[in-house]
């Protein structure tokens, strides 16, 4: 899921500061589990903004905030209160801000979350970075566990020489990912992997921004209508 | 005779370091270049070290060769994508700079540019393909070159590792892509050093220890808690305890000029990398010491 993280409250007052009305957005997906997007995010923020004399015509938590025509659909109801509200403000990450944007043209819309990364939920709001989105998986050559993520240099081909007692040089919270893959590799009897010199990865397949259409998404819809 | 030459004919190698200095004042960094000048077979030059911001390498390696030392180009996948390396080393190319040591690069946390952004586009063991790539007239992406490179292509390793295992198994990938030489992590147990050697020497590539002198018992410590791989043993520590303050700098250098003397009369190894850190002044002292000069 995406890991999103509130503002401060001084940085949220310091961007809505020309404005007086608010209309909530949430998210009942990722930011409902993150706690940044769920009602009582909702009433929270609505309570900071009253503290400040500011106004909330009303609140709304879409079932996926990134969906942007499905959230559009789920708004009709709130017309009223989104057209009185001088700007709004999505509580999910930025792709679901950016469905706000869509959604609104005219309207001023911002953001009440630093978007993180996409996570792994461990435990009840306790998230790991397992994958970067590389668009190109590798994990397969790395005994399940992504050296691109885990290993702050993304380094390929074994640990670094800044590896102190199998932690990592940037944290000695961070396990070594490349000690990590080499227990795991033993593990499973696939430690000859290790041996196998990995290419330079080819970014171009993270170029942004991305578009994809399924590309079998017009068969489906002709197989449905037939 | 050229390092090179030297470290292939069999002869005991020599190498210190220059850390580049962070400004424009390079009246220090000369003023060592003079010392170490016809003491040692080549001098490394830092590439950022630490992450600290400070004089290219590549500047600083053509500077050596002004003041008559042959550079070793240090080169880390920090700062720079593989575009930017390979320009570079086809930049130190035509400018005679024909050695180059290939690194990760300690990651931007450690220094002064926290903010900054990473690279590591490719790391040490593709960097050494890179360069084997380069001196066959092609680029990585394996585009003819217009003239080739003919570097002679070191790496590192870290011989106290702790696991060891995944290290040595990094160790084997580069001398496979083709490291003609290495410069170990700093070492102090000579007895561990020689199972490290025991296992280096079973592949077909040069040898150097590294070697950082050892100033008092709080760096020792220091060395001990915070510094990846480096072991200082008790034995060592109480030693220079036993020199008492104004004598632990004194004693740090007999250590080194002992070690020094140890790994080329035992046969060891192939040469010694001496990093004074700072004292890059006291090396011929260190060489006087261990016999050498």
């Amino acid at each position: 899921m995406i890991i999103s993280k509130r503002k401060s409250h001084e940085d949220l007052m310091k961007s809505f500061k020309k404005y007086k009305s608010f209309f909530l957005i949430g998210c009942s997906e990722c930011a409902s589990l993150c706690g940044t997007g769920d009602v009582a995010a909702m009433k929270t923020m609505q309570e900071e903004l009253e503290q400040e004399g500011k106004t909330v015509t009303g609140m709304m938590v879409p079932k996926t905030g990134c969906q942007t025509l499905g959230t559009k659909i789920e708004l009709k109801k709130d017309k009223e209160a989104c057209e009185s509200a001088e700007a709004i403000v999505v509580m999910s990450c930025g792709a679901g801000t950016q469905s706000g944007v869509e959604i609104f043209p005219d309207k001023p819309v911002y953001p009440s979350n630093d978007t993180l990364f996409l996570g792994n939920m461990t435990r009840f709001q306790m998230f790991d970075e397992r994958c970067s989105l590389c668009g190109e998986c590798i994990i397969d050559q790395t005994g399940g566990i992504c050296p691109i993520t885990n290993c702050p240099k993304g380094l390929l081909n074994g640990p670094c020489g800044g590896m102190k007692d199998g932690n990592c040089e940037v944290s000695s919270e961070i396990k070594c990912a490349w000690v990590r893959i080499y227990e795991r590799q033993k593990k499973v009897n696939e430690l000859d992997k290790m041996n196998e010199i990995l290419p330079p990865k080819d970014w171009s397949k993270k170029q942004n921004p991305h578009a994809m259409a399924r590309q079998d998404k017009d068969k489906d819809k002709k197989e449905k209508k037939a | 005779m050229s390092f090179k030459e030297a470290i292939e004919s069999g002869k005991f190698v020599i190498t210190a370091e220059v850390g580049p200095p962070k400004g424009t004042d390079i009246t220090t960094m000369i003023h060592d270049m003079h010392i170490l000048k016809g003491k040692i077979d080549a001098v490394n030059v830092t590439d950022n070290q630490s992450a600290v911001m400070r004089i290219c390498s590549l500047a600083v390696c053509k500077i050596a060769m002004e003041q008559g030392l042959e550079p070793i180009l240090q080169m880390t996948c920090r700062d720079r994508n593989r575009i930017g390396l390979q320009s570079d080393l086809l930049g130190a190319s035509v400018l005679g700079i024909h050695n180059v040591l290939c690194m990760t690069g300690d990651h931007v946390t450690a220094g002064d540019q926290k903010g900054s952004k990473s690279v590591y586009d490719i790391e040490s063991v593709q960097l050494l393909q890179v360069v084997d790539s380069l001196n066959k007239g092609k680029d990585m992406h394996g585009n003819e070159l217009k003239g080739a490179t003919s570097f002679y292509q070191g790496a590192v390793v870290t011989p106290e590792a702790n696991p060891l295992e995944p290290q040595l198994m990094k160790f084997e990938k580069k001398v496979r892509v083709g490291a003609n030489f290495f410069q170990t992590q700093a070492i102090y147990d000579i007895e561990k050093f020689k199972s490290f050697m025991a296992f280096a020497r079973k592949s077909n590539t040069k040898i150097m220890a590294g070697l950082v002198v050892l100033k008092s018992v709080g760096m020792a410590n220091f060395l001990n808690n915070n510094v990846p791989g480096i072991k200082v043993p008790p034995e060592l520590i109480a030693e220079l305890k036993a020199a008492g303050k104004e004598k632990a700098l004194d004693t740090g250098l007999n250590i080194t000029a002992r070690h020094i003397k140890q790994l080329k009369d035992e046969k060891i190894c192939d040469g010694v990398h001496i990093m004074a850190i700072g004292m890059e002044d006291k090396v011929p002292e260190i060489l006087q010491r261990a016999g050498l000069l």
